[in-house]
């Protein structure tokens, strides 16, 4: 029976509460362990599509008669236009319509940031387009930007209300703890520059739209653009068969959605607006930089007894104020936590969210602290973890629905144990070192998603729902997930997605909820059919329909008969079963979350400040896993970006106008598979069984949450050097280790404590 | 636009100036009009003018650095400068002759800022973000000349021929003035034809970077020894390639706040590269 709830919705970290219509989840969950297909290693369904250039991405896509967008960015943060000519544009050659700020709430008169966009030319070729948006004539007022997050906080100039925490006594924890540890950290701007750059295309017919559009989210493509042009949402239908990456900054339509629409409007023709690799590194969202100053203390013993920190989230000019204080408040079993988080509205360009947004940053930040806690203490670092261990969540205090960090430590423990022999391996100037660092965040998706399913009378089966797959291999998790439930061949199933016009309302494809999001819905469709086709073969057979079972492509019996499933749905012809499935609410009063541990192998060069990293061990609790291969490739991504984010990725901005002088990829360093170390994956894979008929939750974000502090965490092992920003750069490297250099010089000099 | 393809170095010389360029592998001079920084209205084609290929201790200008990367006949320093540069893809089509006439990747520069080396009237990276800049020779201009393979020239003492002249490479290069803002001596119808490489008895390039593949010098250290005399030069750190009279002028770098580090840097791996090369003891 269908009933309605209100209940607590959480995408990245951010809760608001909605109402919802939900399907009693009656299904029981697998037992644990790999089943037929899911929880084995299965190669991606489309991989060959991608690989052979198939697979038709927004990029790709040629319509007849479409035109081409070039977009007038501001170059200044902070300006006025006093006056704007787009007359010199229109004459241009191959021009076909011109907007400005007076045409497009998306174009400004008063840019905010580098990269505002002020105006617009769709043009026969991409080219053409760009030569004319340099004919138009702007005169700029150019005032001066606010580009200092500490200025920012002085001048109360915020995107949101400062956010203030506290549980228990900050100040009477201090008092009592019997070693405390302060330090300021800094993290720098990353950007996310996917393969694809953020582009949509968008033709009008028949009164509607068809946004076809490199997307996480394509209803919320639908709902925000039927919103912006006034229009029922079923008239605007939205597509995305491929994406070539998202990482959080594709969640919405940007300002080049909007601005095809209006000049396909204007022209009646098809117009695609795509970012180039310039203005991605520009005006496509970042993870924002940020300054913690953070204290922690403890008692001898090593319990935490007071955890504080000051958060300053340089957001840019707009954007939301990721929870960078969420890791304090929640991965440890502290009774004294203070917190209190600054959203800095600057004139820089707005922070999308990334992969974890906040707790990348935080949990470099806290985990960095927690070692040297543990030094002080004389506490190993990961016994300091244990004793601290949090058994319910503090902030809501909730019980967890699962958690299994204990046996993610426990798994890390022989890892942990070479630190002796990984140190002997120094030599002359590199020294090597092992560092650890855990992660908490969410991942648990939520209601409402909906998935069809149909099965044909050759007994093959086809999932239909309205969802994407952003790169991570959705297609191929969810035909594991139905040919499990059906008892088919992996390849009997085929899953139809990426257009909203075909299949029912699905999740976004962000805070790691793909999987625990759709796999119920898909998981409940393909039961619905099997009922219906066990209940046929009953009445054919005679049987009561209570012995029957489907399994390897046969409806089998208790009494020991088997029947290929043909048999059965072969007397329909052209007939079908149609199988619909929801996903249903999470655990009322649990907390879901995702953990683990990473354990980094690096070697420093103390002489050039070159740091390498030889390997990570990345153990996570994302419950149930589906597709084991896929899983893996999630990890490696992770971690991989989150090299990138500690050693060589930052955007840099003239210190004084706010331009952005890392617009290219030679500039901008992303690492190369020469960076990429070995890195070993190994999943709990225990099902959470509050959660959903599959105990899964989302494995997208975790593993490049604790990727910092654990190399972090392991320069300090290797040379007893504290780093204190990122990225770790050679200046950063060689900082920190003149530092630590001078601190134990004066210990040595001086006189010995009283 | 035109391009042209001259079937001798003579008619590509006579074809050049007058805002024409020459083309060889491309990998420099099409971004740098892909971005405006360059404008011609003529290319001209010199791949097949410009001898390639390399003989004894001459290389053609149009030889390209994979072609140098896994030649025995060329001294280790050029190699591995060779090996250190750029990517797989853009070392099969750059060359050595274009290699040595890199602009610099200073952002301001790269992104048109009105800047000095422009013609303007100030460098914005001494006051700006600078990490990646030059710690000497930047009175007036912070820029770093991004070559490696000319530090390994510099140090192995290779001379260039022209289409016009003979000289050592070291007089290919002047650091910007006032009155002349351009970093080579080259003329704009002036073409290399090929460098002489003499084979010296021991040489090394060493290579700090921001990742460990496909990235600009940091700081790049080439030592040379012939006999007993070894001749070090840099990358990376002024605005043309540097030669180093003795690791002890390094004490009289002028490093801006952001480029101290480099210093750091520069000293131990001259200290290695000159380890690297000391003639067996005895």
């Amino acid at each position: 029976m269908a009933r309605l709830i209100r209940t607590e919705k959480e995408v990245e970290g951010r809760y608001e509460e909605v109402w919802i219509v939900v399907d009693e989840d009656a299904l029981d969950q697998w037992p644990a362990g790999s089943l037929t297909t899911v929880g084995r290693r299965v190669p991606r369904v489309d991989g060959l599509a991608r690989v052979r250039g198939e697979a038709p991405f927004t990029a790709d896509l040629q319509l007849p008669g479409m035109l081409h967008t070039a977009v007038l960015r501001s170059p200044y943060a902070r300006a006025r236009v006093t006056s704007i000519d787009l007359e010199p544009a229109r004459s241009a050659p191959g021009v076909r319509a011109v907007i400005g700020p007076a045409d497009l709430n998306q174009l400004t008169d008063e840019p905010g940031y580098v990269g505002h966009a002020v105006a617009a030319v769709a043009a026969d070729t991409f080219g053409q387009a760009q030569g004319a948006v340099e004919r138009i004539a702007v005169k700029w007022e150019v005032l001066e930007p606010l580009l200092d997050p500490d200025e920012a906080v002085r001048q109360e100039s915020f995107v949101s209300d400062v956010a203030k925490y506290e549980r228990g006594d900050f100040e009477r924890g201090l008092a009592e703890a019997d070693a405390v540890v302060e330090a300021e950290y800094r993290t720098q701007v990353v950007v996310h520059n996917s393969l694809e750059t953020h582009q949509a295309v968008c033709h009008w017919d028949d009164g509607g739209i068809t946004i076809y559009i490199s997307t996480q989210y394509i209803w919320g493509i639908r709902a925000s653009m039927a919103d912006h042009l006034g229009l029922p949402p079923d008239k605007v239908r939205v597509i995305c068969h491929a994406m070539g990456g998202g990482f959080g900054a594709k969640n919405g339509p940007g300002d080049y959605t909007p601005i095809a629409a209006e000049l396909a409007k204007r022209t009646a023709r098809p117009v695609r607006c795509a970012l180039t690799r310039r203005e991605e590194n520009v005006a496509a969202g970042n993870r924002n930089a940020t300054i913690q100053r953070l204290t922690a203390a403890a008692t001898s013993d090593g319990t935490l007894v007071a955890l504080g920190g000051d958060f300053v989230n340089a957001v840019g000019f707009s954007g939301w104020s990721a929870t960078t204080e969420g890791p304090m408040k929640m991965l440890y079993a502290c009774d004294n936590v203070r917190t209190t988080q600054y959203p800095a509205k600057l004139n820089l360009p707005p922070m999308a969210p990334f992969r974890a947004p906040g707790f990348v940053e935080g949990t470099f930040a806290l985990e960095c602290l927690l070692d040297e806690l543990a030094e002080k203490l004389g506490i190993d670092p990961l016994e300091l973890r244990r004793r601290n261990y949090a058994d319910s969540d503090r902030t809501e205090d909730r019980p967890f629905s699962s958690k299994n960090l204990a046996e993610c430590y426990r798994r890390a423990e022989p890892h942990w144990a070479k630190r002796d022999e990984v140190r002997a391996r120094s030599e002359g100037p590199w020294k090597h070192g092992i560092g650890l660092a855990s992660q908490i965040w969410y991942g648990g998706g939520g209601p409402p998603s909906y998935a069809w399913i149909r099965v044909g009378s050759d007994g093959r089966a086809q999932v239909v729902t309205a969802m994407q797959d952003i790169g991570t291999g959705t297609r191929t998790a969810m035909a594991q997930i139905a040919a499990e439930e059906l008892g088919i061949p992996l390849d009997h199933v085929q899953v139809s997605l990426g257009d909203s016009a075909r299949g029912p309302f699905a999740s976004i494809s962000a805070g790691s909820s793909t999987v625990p999001s759709m796999g119920p819905a898909v998981r409940s469709a393909a039961a619905d059919a099997k009922r219906q086709i066990i209940e046929i073969a009953a009445q054919r057979f005679h049987l009561e329909d209570g012995v029957l079972d489907l399994r390897n492509g046969e409806i089998v019996s208790a009494g020991g008969g088997s029947w290929p499933l043909t048999e059965i749905t072969g007397l329909l012809e052209s007939g079908q079963i149609l199988g619909q499935g929801a996903r249903g609410p999470n655990p009322a009063g649990m907390q879901v979350l995702t953990f683990g541990v990473q354990v980094a192998e690096i070697a420093v060069d103390v002489e050039t400040g070159e740091v390498r990293v030889d390997k990570i061990v990345a153990i996570h609790d994302v419950g149930r896993v589906i597709n084991a291969l896929g899983a893996e490739s999630q990890v490696e991504g992770g971690i991989i970006q989150g090299i990138g984010h500690t050693l060589s990725e930052e955007r840099i901005d003239d210190p004084s106008t706010g331009s952005i002088l890392t617009r290219t990829l030679d500039s901008y360093r992303m690492p190369t598979i020469a960076d990429v170390p070995e890195i070993v994956t190994d999943l709990v894979d225990i099902p959470d069984e509050h959660l959903t008929n599959l105990g899964s939750k989302g494995l997208g974000e975790p593993p490049i949450i604790p990727v910092a502090a654990a190399i972090a965490n392991a320069i300090r092992d290797a040379t007893g050097a504290d780093i204190r920003s990122l990225p770790i750069t050679r200046e950063e490297m060689l900082r920190a280790l003149r530092e630590a250099d001078a601190r134990e010089k004066e210990r040595r000099g001086a006189p010995a404590a009283v | 636009m035109e391009l042209l393809r001259p079937s001798s170095s003579e008619e590509a010389t006579s074809a050049l100036g007058n805002g024409s360029r020459a083309l060889a592998g491309g990998t420099e001079l099409v971004p740098l009009m892909r971005d405006g920084l360059v404008r011609a209205d003529t290319l001209v084609y010199i791949r097949d003018v410009v001898p390639s290929g390399i003989d004894g201790t001459r290389i053609g200008a149009g030889t390209t650095l994979a072609e140098l990367e896994v030649d025995p006949q060329i001294p280790q320093a050029l190699r591995e400068a060779c090996t250190q540069a750029a990517s797989p893809q853009l070392r099969s089509m750059g060359t050595i002759g274009g290699n040595l006439l890199q602009a610099t990747r200073c952002w301001y520069w790269r992104l048109g800022f009105d800047c000095w080396l422009h013609g303007g009237e100030k460098c914005f990276a001494r006051d700006g973000a600078h990490r990646e800049h030059a710690m000497v020779g930047n009175e007036q201009c912070a820029s770093a000349h991004p070559s490696d393979v000319a530090a390994a020239l510099l140090a192995l003492g290779a001379t260039v021929r022209t289409t016009r002249r003979e000289f050592a490479l070291a007089e290919l290069y002047r650091l910007p003035t006032d009155d002349d803002r351009n970093v080579t001596t080259l003329a704009p119808d002036e073409l290399i034809l090929e460098l002489d490489v003499p084979t010296p008895d021991a040489s090394i390039y060493l290579k700090a970077m921001d990742r460990r593949k496909w990235s600009f010098p940091i700081v790049g250290v080439a030592a040379a020894r012939f006999d007993s005399e070894t001749r070090i030069a840099l990358a990376g750190v002024a605005p043309i390639p540097w030669t180093l009279d003795s690791p002890a002028a390094l004490e009289d770098a002028t490093p801006l706040p952001g480029t101290a580090y480099k210093v750091d840097i520069a000293r131990t791996l001259v200290r290695r590269a000159l380890e690297g090369v000391a003639a067996p003891s005895r």
